[in-house]
């Protein structure tokens, strides 16, 4: 928590260091939907720390793939293991706490349309039962960070596109995960809300988060500059370390 | 005890942004509800009825004239009261026939054209019996006693109410049968509809349910608003059913003043007395319904 939560550096953007440890393992993963394959045979390590680029048109598998990891469905063949744990063996009732433990941002940012920004962030630390007075203080901090501390009592809907997804952001991260997952994050954003958003998620990812983008965002890709995984039909077709948006 | 209360919160807040759908459910819940108490009233008024019916006169003899002497009647009455079956002798005379006269519910015209100065009304004797099956036995026993005849044999009203509570009995598990199948229709009607209405608001409320989904939300914190809305569809129509009772009682009590009297039954006084009866069961069922589809609807959300 408290590394997420320290202010950036002034100094230029560095990459984040990647430990050695696996902490996303995909083997041998497939899914179908009746007699349709959406991933087929998908074998995949992510690292502590590092950042993915999961790239490819639309069909291929990513969101698939983005559900297999936050449990949202299960494989139908093969082994998923985030943190040293196969996810097929958690039970019902662990499965709420493990998602405490990632943070998801989508395309359509997600908010509660009812709820402030301040009271969409605190939402996610509500369901946990955290008393009031550490929602109080975490709150503030993770708005800073995203820079929404001024928007605070502001509804959704008089958000920009930016604004909104940097709320879902926050929202994201109020548990301190260790992986943050985002689907298609800026593809309702102009290409100014696209580029903070982007570099917001490098700023998290250096502090030691590890992110996954599902992204069309081919600049972002190119100047992000680090691992790239294209998916074709499903499958994995190239993996590079420090790759750039090719199909 | 915060979350709990964030919970609570939840639900009152999710009840109150859709409550154009929650009426739906509500008024719905609470013309079951008025079923079941308008059928749990009947019932009441059935077994009070034939309480008071089997508590009424059993055996009523009169005297066939005035001529006949204080001393005999005195007499017969006390071997009535003798008898094993019988637990009530009391001697009606003829102010005290006049007296009852005056209380009936008959118009003044008829009332008034008795008085003490023109008084036919005979005298006579009420007599209870400890149990209906006993009656005739009582009856052949006066006949055995009366041996001087002073007793208007063909003027005594006895069997006609062991008839009257027997018929009544059977028309009292007749109507709540009735009571209870008519319930029991519309509570399922009901039960229907409102799983139907509740389903459509959590429809409505999918995407906040898939939200508190991804951060994080347990079961139970995804279920406790959803339960919190049923009991208030409960609390709500109860409100509104006894509300409506009260209301109702109050706009027909004076019309069924004749005919609940002739029974010994103050319908209003019937129904207030019973209230909170009423009250607990609307609320039991309200609350029960209300909570029960509210966990149907929300199950096929929850599912990891």
């Amino acid at each position: 928590m408290d590394e997420v939560l320290q202010v950036g550096s002034p100094s230029p953007p560095k990459p984040s260091e990647v430990s050695e440890t696996p902490l996303i393992e995909i083997r041998s993963v497939s899914k179908s939907y009746g007699k349709s394959s959406a991933i087929k045979d998908i074998n995949l390590t992510i690292h502590e720390g590092e950042f993915v680029c999961l790239v490819g048109q639309s069909g291929v598998g990513k969101t698939t793939l983005i559900k297999l990891l936050i449990k949202q469905e299960s494989p139908t063949s093969g082994q998923v293991f985030v943190a040293g744990r196969e996810l097929r063996t958690l039970r019902d009732n662990e499965v709420p706490y493990y998602r405490r433990k990632i943070g998801v941002v989508f395309q359509d940012f997600k908010l509660l349309p009812q709820k402030t920004v301040w009271e969409n962030v605190a939402f996610a630390l509500e369901v946990c039962g955290i008393s009031n007075d550490v929602i109080k203080r975490r709150v503030s901090k993770i708005l800073d960070l995203v820079n929404l501390g001024r928007r605070q009592n502001n509804y959704p809907h008089e958000l920009s596109g930016g604004e909104r997804q940097r709320a879902a952001i926050a929202r994201a991260l109020v548990h301190s995960p260790k992986i943050l997952i985002a689907d298609e994050p800026t593809g309702n954003l102009d290409p100014v809300n696209t580029w903070e958003i982007i570099e917001l998620l490098y700023r998290i990812n250096q502090r030691g988060t590890t992110i996954i983008l599902a992204t069309h965002n081919r600049q972002a890709v190119d100047q992000i500059q680090r691992r790239v995984i294209l998916m074709k039909s499903g499958k994995i077709v190239s993996d590079q370390k420090s790759g750039r948006y090719v199909i | 005890m915060e979350t709990f209360l964030r919970v609570i919160k939840l639900g009152y807040n999710n009840f109150w942004r859709n409550r154009y759908l929650t009426l739906g459910a509500t008024l719905l819940m609470t013309l079951t509800l008025t079923m079941i108490s308008v059928s749990v009233i009947l019932s009441l008024i059935v077994r009070d009825t034939a309480s008071s019916i089997s508590s009424k006169i059993d055996v009523a003899i009169y005297f066939r004239d005035d001529s006949i002497p204080d001393e005999k009647i005195a007499e017969l009455e006390a071997r009535i009261k003798s008898f094993p079956s019988v637990t009530q002798a009391r001697l009606i005379n003829k102010e005290g026939a006049l007296s009852i006269w005056g209380r009936l519910p008959i118009n003044e015209q008829t009332k008034q054209s008795l008085s003490s100065s023109y008084n036919p009304l005979p005298r006579s004797i009420e007599i209870k019996i400890d149990s209906p099956e006993n009656i005739e036995s009582v009856v052949q026993a006066i006949e055995q006693a009366d041996t001087d005849g002073i007793v208007c044999s063909e003027c005594a009203s006895y069997g006609k109410n062991k008839e009257a509570v027997d018929r009544l009995i059977s028309i009292t598990g007749l109507v709540q049968r009735a009571g209870i199948f008519l319930s029991l229709f519309f509570g399922i009607i009901a039960v229907f509809n409102v799983l139907n209405i509740i389903r459509i608001t959590i429809t409505a409320r999918s995407d906040e349910i898939e939200i508190m989904r991804y951060v994080g939300a347990s079961n139970a914190f995804v279920r406790g608003p959803f339960i919190v809305e049923g009991i208030l569809y409960g609390v709500l129509s109860t409100i509104l059913t006894t509300v409506f009772i009260l209301l109702i009682t109050k706009l027909i009590a004076p019309y069924t003043l004749g005919g609940f009297s002739v029974l010994g039954i103050d319908f209003s006084k019937l129904v207030i007395g019973n209230i909170w009866f009423l009250i607990a069961i609307q609320l039991g069922v309200g609350v029960i319904v209300g909570v029960v589809v509210s966990l149907i609807s929300i199950r096929r959300y929850l599912k990891a």
